[in-house]
Parts: C-alpha cells; structure tokens; sequence
C-alpha cells in the first residue's frame, strides 16, 4: 500500500512537471517569435531612417555625378568707401569688392569653410565668444551674370560651372 | 657660277622682307602679378605688377586676348587703358582667395585677399591691335 501510494505520488509528480515542461515550450516560442517581430520592426525603421538621411543628405548637398555638370550661382556684395571722387569710381569700387564677395562665396560652397570657435567663460558667465572662418582657394572660369548698384550697395551675381572631369583624378 | 653682283641683290631683298615683318610685328614677353584686398566688404588696395621678362618664358599660350592698340608700345600701357578688359581675362585665367573672418562678440570684420601669382603672358603687337597670350 505503502509503495502503490509512493508510486501514484511520484507519477502525479512527473505529470506536473512534464505539464509544465508542456507549458514553458510555447512561452519560449512566443518570445522567440516576439524578438523575432521585434528585429523585424527594428530592421523596417532602420531602412526607413537610412533612407530618410539619405534624402536629406542629398538635399542638402547635391552630387556631382559623373558625365555631369553643374551651375553654382552665388551673389556677392559690396560697399563703395566714403571718400571717393566720383560717383563712377565708387561704383568701380564697389564693384570691385562685391566681385571678389562673390569669389569667396564660390570657394566657400565648392571648398568649404574652416571655422574655430572660442569661448571664455568667467564665474558662469560669457566674457568673450570669438568663431574665425577663413576661407583658402583658386577659383577660375567664373562669370559674371548680373551686376546691380543700388544706394551705395553693389551686389554682383556670379556663377560657375563644375564639372565632373574638373575633380576627377 | 653666280656673281657676286646677283648675290648681293637676294641678300638685300631678304634683309628688307626680314626688315619689313619684324617692322609689323613685335613680340615682348612680361610677367605679370595682380593682387587686391578687401576689408570689412571695401577694396582697398589693387595693384598691378608688370616686367619685362628678363629672359625667356618656359609654356605654351593658352588663352588669349586681343586689344585694339591706340598708340601703346608695351603692356604697361596697354594695361592701364584696358583695365576692365584685362581683368577680366585675368579672372578666366584663375586667381586665388585668401579669405579671413573674426566674429567677436557679435562684431564681424573680414579680409579678402585675392591675387594672381606672377605669370607670363607673351604680347603680340600688330599694326592695329594686340594679343596678349598667357603661357603656361
């Protein structure tokens, strides 16, 4: 008697934990199959973010592809001084410095620009903010579009033509 | 056998055509440099540099650009009463940009240096105009 009630114990017992064994198989199927799901929306939302910066950097700066040209167009300005002869010679002037903005403007979108920044910071407060561009390169073949001079301000337009073969090496 | 008479003569006729092309057409080599600056958006200095070449330029013409001659024997001249025109070929030959910016506390000043680096340039003086070659 005392050995048919061990067994029944001992069967009642292997039976629960086969149950549960019965119970944990699908519980981990589901996590699997939830992490699985999970990587799957990851993956979907890192394309879409991939794509996004894609276009934007695209926007942002256009691509020089090759067999392809392309046309930058810049407007330059400048200001004739105070002291001049004439109202021509300050044209002249003004013309002059408004040419040589829109050169920069040219060597600033096809180079790009060096920037240092420098900021002092005395007992929590802004004492000096200092930020020096510079910029350092050869421009030729731009043209000169369109030159206007109005109250003493000269605004040259000027635009450039790159192409591919320029930069390949 | 040829005289001594019939020689001379050939010799003369080509002396004066030699006399007579050299005479309609003069070729000079200079150098040219050419700077400008700009501060704070007003040019301030803009400067021409030309020499004769003191011997002779190595290249070959690449760009060129013919001016009307009102009496002008050299570049020097013909610079100074085609400005404009000059420099505007100059700006197709290439020029350099040198440029600076200081913002402190929200006040901007900026220096723009443009130049040409010393080149040579070959002039051509015709009867009536001028070509001016850039060799490189």
């Amino acid at each position: 008697m005392k050995y048919s009630m061990l067994l029944v114990a001992l069967l009642s017992s292997s039976t629960l934990f086969a149950q549960e064994v019965i119970q944990v198989i699908p519980v981990q199927e589901n996590k699997v199959e939830m992490l699985s799901s999970q990587v799957k929306a990851l993956e979907a939302k890192l394309g879409e973010y991939s794509e996004h910066s894609h276009s934007q950097t695209n926007d942002n700066e256009p691509l020089l592809e090759k067999n392809d040209t392309m046309l930058i167009s810049v407007v330059g300005q400048g200001v004739a001084p105070m002291n001049t002869a004439s109202p021509a010679q300050a044209y002249a002037l003004a013309k002059r410095a408004a040419t040589a903005d829109a050169y920069r403007l040219i060597a600033e979108k096809v180079k790009g620009v060096r920037v240092d920044g420098q900021d002092v910071i005395k007992n929590m407060m802004v004492k000096r903010s200092t930020v020096r561009t510079s910029v350092n390169a050869m421009v030729r073949n731009a043209n000169v579009v369109e030159t206007t001079f109005k109250e003493g301000l000269c605004e040259v337009e000027m635009e450039i033509k790159l192409a591919y073969s320029q930069f390949a090496q | 056998m040829r005289s001594r008479d019939g020689n001379k003569a050939s010799l003369l006729a080509v002396c004066s055509i030699i006399f007579f092309l050299s005479s309609a057409l003069q070729a000079a080599e200079y150098l040219v440099s050419y700077r400008y600056v700009i501060k704070d958006m007003i040019l301030y200095n803009d400067s021409f540099l030309i020499s004769p070449a003191m011997k002779k330029c190595n290249g070959t013409p690449q760009r060129s650009l013919d001016l009307i001659l009102k009496g002008e024997d050299n570049l020097m001249q013909l610079v100074s009463n085609n400005n404009e025109a000059f420099r505007k070929f100059i700006e197709k030959i290439g020029l350099e940009i040198d440029h600076k910016e200081k913002t402190t506390n929200f006040q901007n000043s900026s220096s723009t240096i443009i130049t040409m680096k010393t080149s040579c340039f070959k002039v051509d003086f015709n009867d009536n105009f001028a070509k001016i070659s850039h060799l490189k």
